[in-house]
């Protein structure tokens, strides 16, 4: 039963980084439709920015982190001004590309600048707790405090702010909200930046937790795709309730039966589920 | 008149002849080729096999470079990335063959790539030379134009298994990265001696290269109660999970088999999370362990790369003096057959840093295999010390590997 109790609580950990991952894919995807699989490698970005902060020039941990997210904040924001607004009104084919064309550029500017050696943020971080048997890493414990508090947050500002409100009402009904008033131009951008610097949070786990190298972004962006589909499409609680369930299975996967294979019976459960939910865990039906 | 013309033509053929004199002693360049993981994960050997490549040869060149006659051959390295990747690795030898001119081909820190290569390398007017790549078949297939520094993984599993049960351990838990077969090897050898000294190996969990989080296996491995732990594998994982383990609690005596520096091993572990950590390998290069030339080889990498090298690059330094020795020996650049002959009747080269046992006085046996002594290191308040060498009788596994067909 310990056991039991420490796999799941290792999964919430690995959970926690899929739950951001995947809460900037289904906004950017639920909200404005594009499949933006450069989110990975713009988290990463994040994630060395951390570590090129705090491990060359010496500057707070607690100072990096909040800079990075301004920093993710206007890079999410000029990807969208950039990339995707001059073709808002072509083909989905076309912002589809970009999103492609998109990921290389940015594993290649990563490579650039931080080089191809795998990095690992410090935070000195060494602490264990101990709660009735199950151990919980210092680390691990604030990624799981971390995701928690920024998921009610984005819920909080999606629900409970005039932002949030055109943010929504963009999603159900572009036409409608440009009637009612709302600066359909902005929201886009607003999004964007959002949705990016949840992704550079969870690069800044990554990187505190394991490592980040080059195409680490690229298998999390993965994994987010693998739990946006998992909890149904632009669904925020989808991608929460998805991101856990992804973790704590390959934690289970890995702990019960053959780690060799965690990864596929991660996925096996998601086919699973879709063949009893098309629409994902949360999805609206169609 | 005459006289004069006498003077000047007896001066114009001194010229003539001293002339043609220096033109027969030219300096000539002599490309050595290196493939090597220069990234991915495998970089953390491949990278620092280069760099040793590169200053054995500065190191040759600025003592007068290569001479063989009246010509004076300077080397000049060309490094390809081969990421560890087989296919990458046989595209970068054929580069370094086909365009680059390259006769001797060193490097090799991976087992995968370099298995590829040493399939086609037969067939070629080649010389290879492997590094720190330990699966045991590279040396078995009969290759002439082939030999490895580096001893095979399972003869130093041998030893290491032997080691941990003369230390009273009963029920180890092995972790690592057992998809890649020199590993594997490791274990399989560690296991039938560990069994022999009244063991048992309680359970075999893998990660992949690429694994960060080996948090899932570790919780396995604490319920199962094992009195220790043995992990095989890179440097970066294997840091994980010795980081892992203690925040899992494990506490238990933590063997590996990894071969990184304390740099390597400090990017992702603590010291003190490190602490006590044994890694039982080949005596590879580490302070307290290695001779004059070893302190002097740590010295000049240090000063020359501003990193300290890898306990296992080494291997490539000692590759390109022993090219050196075997090349003056044959006395050609040309005959690669004659240089791999050559290197197989060689002696120790004096430059060597590894402290290598020669079978009947050579470097590499009849099967092209060098083969170090074996040692147990500790992690000891930050830094790798030499406790004592592992059992390992070198003639005896020769006598083996030459059993082994292909």
């Amino acid at each position: 039963m310990l056991e039991l109790v420490q796999q799941i609580t290792n999964g919430v950990a690995i959970g926690s980084v899929y739950v951001l991952i995947a809460l900037g894919l289904t906004t950017v995807f639920g909200i404005l439709g594009i499949a933006h699989f450069a989110h990975g490698s713009v988290s990463m970005f994040g994630g060395y920015l951390v570590y090129v902060l705090v491990a060359s020039q010496g500057v707070s941990l607690w100072l990096a982190i909040p800079v990075a997210l301004i920093v993710g904040m206007g890079v999410g924001g000029l990807i969208e001004f950039l990339a995707y607004r001059p073709v808002r009104n072509a083909n989905h084919i076309n912002a589809f590309i970009i999103a492609l064309g998109l990921t290389m550029m940015v594993e290649g500017i990563n490579l650039q600048l931080f080089g191809a050696d795998q990095v690992v943020i410090p935070t000195g971080f060494d602490r264990v707790f101990e709660i009735a048997g199950v151990t919980i890493p210092e680390t691990r414990l604030y990624v799981i405090l971390a995701a928690t508090v920024l998921v009610i947050a984005m819920t909080a500002f999606v629900e409970g702010t005039k932002t949030g409100q055109a943010i929504r009402a963009v999603a159900q009904n572009r036409d409608a909200a440009i009637l009612m008033g709302v600066n359909v131009r902005s929201i886009p951008l607003i999004v964007f930046a959002m949705s990016t610097m949840l992704g550079v949070a969870a690069g800044v786990m990554v990187g505190s937790l394991f490592a980040i190298a080059p195409g680490v972004g690229e298998a999390m962006v993965v994994k987010g795709f693998a739990v946006l589909i998992l909890g149904g499409l632009g669904s925020i609680p989808g991608a929460i309730i998805g991101g856990l369930v992804l973790g704590v299975t390959e934690a289970l996967a890995a702990g019960f039966l053959s780690s060799a294979y965690k990864d596929v019976i991660a996925f096996v459960v998601m086919i699973v589920v879709l063949l009893f939910r098309p629409q994902g865990l949360l999805g609206g039906a169609k | 008149m005459k006289r004069r013309s006498t003077i000047g033509a007896g001066l114009a053929a001194a010229v003539l002849a001293a002339s043609t004199s220096l033109a027969g002693a030219a300096e000539k360049d002599l490309v050595v080729g290196v493939s090597d993981a220069l990234t991915g994960p495998a970089a953390v050997y491949g990278v620092p096999q280069a760099r040793a490549v590169e200053l054995a040869a500065e190191e040759v060149n600025a003592a007068g470079g290569i001479r063989l006659g009246e010509d004076t051959y300077k080397i000049t390295v060309l490094s390809y990335d081969d990421k560890a990747n087989p296919t990458e690795a046989s595209n970068s030898v054929r580069k370094l063959i086909d365009r680059d001119g390259a006769r001797f081909l060193l490097g090799f820190c991976c087992s995968g790539a370099t298995g590829a290569v040493a399939s086609f390398i037969q067939n070629e007017d080649a010389v290879m030379l492997v590094g720190n790549a330990a699966e045991r078949s590279i040396t078995t297939r009969g290759i002439d134009n082939l030999v490895r520094t580096r001893p095979p993984a399972d003869y130093t599993g041998a030893a290491a298994g032997t080691f941990v049960a003369s230390k009273g351990h009963k029920r180890v838990a092995v972790i690592g990265a057992l998809e890649t077969s020199f590993y594997a090897m490791y274990v399989d050898a560690f296991e039938r001696e560990f069994v022999k000294g009244g063991g048992e190996i309680v359970t075999r969990e893998a990660f992949g290269l690429k694994d960060r989080d080996m948090s899932p296996q570790l919780t396995k491995i604490r319920a199962l109660e094992p009195d220790a732990l043995l992990v095989v594998g890179y440097v970066e994982p294997a840091a994980f999970v010795y980081r892992q383990s203690v925040e899992l609690g494990l506490d238990v005596p933590r063997y590996g088999f990894t071969s990184g520096s304390e740099e390597q091993f400090l990017r992702v572990a603590s010291s003190e999370q490190m602490e006590g950590v044994w890694d039982l390998r080949p005596t590879e290069l580490t302070l307290q362990s290695t001779g004059e030339t070893g302190r002097a080889y740590h010295e000049n990498f240090t000063a020359r790369f501003g990193v300290q090298p890898s306990p296992s690059s080494p291997y490539a330094y000692d590759q390109l003096y022993a090219l050196r020795d075997a090349i003056l020996k044959a006395g050609t650049v040309e005959d690669a057959a004659a240089v791999a002959k050559a290197l197989r009747e060689l002696p120790v080269p004096k430059e060597a840093v590894m402290q290598y046992i020669p079978i009947d006085g050579r470097m590499f046996d009849g099967n092209g295999q060098a083969y170090t002594t074996n040692g147990a290191f500790q992690w000891q308040d930050g830094a790798w010390v030499f406790v004592q060498e592992l059992p390992s009788v070198a003639e005896d596994y020769s006598r083996f590997l030459s059993s082994i067909d292909g």
